[in-house]
């Protein structure tokens, strides 16, 4: 099956002593699939032309469609949490090893449950890399309004509308201090990959986010759904906003800053070179 | 043993210290190098010791947005590798229920300080003994728990050690349930020499000589050795149901139930080596008081008074495990009792398991209860001469 199937096959367990780990759970036509290929080319480039060790590699998610994509199958170290909280647990794992390199695929929803941890990593920079997989809804539970649904949009728990704002999580990581931020769609899939590959040399907070569609919940033609998210998306340039009615994509914020483990790491050693002169033990 | 930063480590000898100051030395000496904590009173003081003293061990403290993320920091940093530690009081510990419940399930190896107060709601910032039902059945869905009743500094300092000790060796999380009293109260402490201090690590597949293609992140044994991100090992952590090799498809009843059923007998086979029980004065008792924590102090004031000035034959019974529930300990202690008096801070919970451990074994188990602040002596040996005299 390897010889002639996907290339990124090479980073997945197909079988287990139990019994086989593939296919995926997400339904036809679901665009977390194609971020999660997106992604392990991304780590495939960063092994090969990096020096980035496979064994460093670890991948956490929470719940949800999104979350998925962090199992059984994956040939890496991960971590499949708690709904909304990856992050803290990302938070932990840099804590105890800050050589580790943390991919987190998070979704829309995470947003939602998880608005707070997903804030607080970025104003700490944490050094992640988080991939949100933004299907405007929660589709594992069947279709519910998610923070990030259109204003007016019917769902499951919105029949009538919803009446509220949508979140735009890429100002929202950037305003929180992130040091990499940007947004694509599963239709941009050279874009995403590349994207990715940066985000993950960044030192610091990277969020990429990946506009995706739904076409269970949203009973849309996959096809449709795909061509829909190149025609109504934007790259944005330097200094010129993008159309009315168009989502803006690209790069939003590249910057330098020192994350969190950098600067607690001057006091460690600030503390260590204490102890070398001073009277030691006791309290 | 404690070579590479031992310079740094409590040094042996006597100290006048802080029980929520013992706690923390304690865990840094068993190895804790990791701690994430959500200030609130009255536990905040365990953070503030971790903060000064964990950068001289090469650990790192963080201050996280809430308890449900401190927690969930410990996860994280003990599947990669770390020893690691949080603390909170009882609103907080509310808060940490979801996650104990998750390192349950993916059997991580973790310590949870709570420092008890009053509820419900905000209730006080005083002392309490209210959340030890929660400690036991707060998270939701089955399993086990492992739950310390520390009554002095010097326990706060050693039941915090032996808490990471039984996380991992048992690669579960392990609750220290304090109490106001204990964290803020100001005593003697003793370190013995630091090699002479037990201190246990998780077993990996390394050291079982399990290599990577063949290792069963959930088989191997009741607790199976523990493959440490960034090793290798390819390990996904997972709290769905799961078969050995950590597989989550294929789902059927015969795997869910060789799945719970292994985590919650490795700790309720074991409560012989897990759960500690301090008895004195036995023979001849007809009666006894069974108690846990700071409460055990006065209470001992009042078997003591009990025995020798009024002549009741009052025999004293100390939990200094709460859960797994020693209960056959218990039953071998107690063979033939009158009256058994639980004095515990707050309107009776404990006395449940005490029941139903020995309703055949005695006449009347009563409760002695305290709210928001520690019984004196004479209540409890009023309620002794009420009921035994």
């Amino acid at each position: 099956m390897n010889e002639i199937g996907h290339p990124m096959l090479k980073y997945l367990k197909t079988e287990g002593p139990s019994g086989p780990r593939l296919p995926l759970i997400l339904c036809p036509g679901c665009g977390a699939g194609q971020v999660l290929n997106y992604t392990l080319h991304a780590v495939d480039r960063l092994l090969a032309e990096d020096n980035l060790n496979k064994e460093d590699v670890v991948f956490i998610s929470g719940v949800g469609c999104s979350s998925r994509l962090t199992s059984h199958y994956l040939q890496f170290d991960s971590g499949w949490t708690i709904h909304g909280r990856s992050l803290a647990i990302a938070t932990g794992a840099l804590l105890a090893n800050p050589k580790l390199r943390i991919i987190v695929f998070t979704g829309d929803g995470d947003a939602a449950i998880g608005g707070n941890h997903f804030i607080h990593a970025c104003r700490r920079n944490i050094d992640v890399t988080i991939i949100c997989v933004n299907n405007g809804l929660y589709g594992m539970t069947g279709g519910q309004v998610a923070p990030t649904t259109d204003t007016g949009e019917k769902t499951a728990t919105t029949p009538f509308g919803n009446v509220e704002d949508p979140f735009d999580l890429c100002k929202l990581a950037e305003t929180a201090g992130a040091a990499y931020v940007a947004r694509w769609s599963t239709a941009h899939p050279r874009q995403t990959v590349k994207t990715i590959i940066k985000g993950i040399r960044k030192k610091g907070t990277a969020f990429i986010e990946i506009l995706s569609q739904c076409p269970v919940h949203k009973k849309t033609a996959p096809v449709e759904m795909f061509k829909a998210l190149r025609r109504l998306t934007a790259r944005v340039k330097e200094g010129a906003a993008v159309p009315d009615g168009r989502i803006a994509v690209g790069e939003f914020c590249n910057r330098d800053k020192p994350d969190w483990i950098s600067r607690y790491q001057d006091i460690i050693d600030q503390e260590n070179r204490h102890k070398d002169t001073e009277c030691t033990g006791s309290i | 043993m404690h070579s590479e930063t031992s310079q740094n480590l409590i040094a042996p000898g006597i100290h006048y210290l802080q029980g929520a100051e013992a706690c923390a030395e304690g865990a840094m000496l068993a190895g804790c190098r990791v701690y994430a904590g959500y200030p609130i009173t009255p536990a905040t003081e365990i953070m503030e010791h971790f903060a000064r003293r964990l950068p001289s061990m090469g650990g790192r403290t963080i201050q996280m947005e809430d308890e449900i993320a401190s927690a969930g920091v410990l996860l994280g940093a003990s599947w990669a590798g770390a020893k690691a530690m949080t603390a909170t009081s009882s609103p907080g510990f509310s808060l940490m229920q979801e996650v104990i419940s998750f390192g349950i399930m993916t059997e991580t190896p973790m310590v949870v300080v709570d420092v008890q107060r009053p509820g419900p709601g905000q209730g006080y910032i005083s002392t309490s003994q209210e959340d030890v039902m929660q400690a036991r059945w707060g998270h939701h869905g089955e399993g086990a728990i492992i739950a310390l009743s520390p009554a002095s500094v010097q326990d706060m300092f050693a039941m915090t050690i032996r808490a990471f000790n039984l996380s991992e060796r048992w690669r579960t999380p392990v609750l220290v349930m304090a109490e106001e009293t204990v964290a803020h109260m100001r005593e003697r402490l003793v370190i013995p020499d630091l090699d002479s201090i037990e201190i246990i690590d998780r077993k990996t597949p390394q050291d079982e000589g399990i290599a990577p293609q063949d290792y069963l992140p959930y088989g191997h044994g009741p607790v199976p050795p523990m493959a440490i991100w960034g090793q290798g090992y390819d390990v996904n952590h997972v709290s769905l149901v799961h078969h050995r090799d950590g597989r989550i498809t294929g789902y059927n009843a015969e795997t869910h139930f060789d799945n719970i059923d292994r985590i919650r007998r490795k700790i309720e086979d074991n409560v012989a080596d897990i759960s500690e029980v301090e008895a004195r004065f036995m023979e001849d008792s007809r009666h006894f008081v069974i108690c846990y924590g700071a409460v055990s102090r006065t209470a001992v004031e009042a078997v003591l008074e009990a025995r020798q000035v009024h002549g009741i034959p009052v025999g004293y019974i100390r939990l200094k495990t709460l859960w797994p529930f020693p209960e056959a300990r218990l039953r071998e202690l107690v063979r033939d009792a009158e009256k058994i008096f639980v004095p515990e801070m707050n309107l009776g919970m404990m006395k449940h398991p005490i029941t139903e451990a020995l309703r055949d074994r005695c006449r009347m188990v009563a409760a002695v209860p305290s709210l928001g602040c520690l019984h004196t002596p004479e209540q409890i040996l009023a309620r002794i001469q009420e009921e035994a005299a």
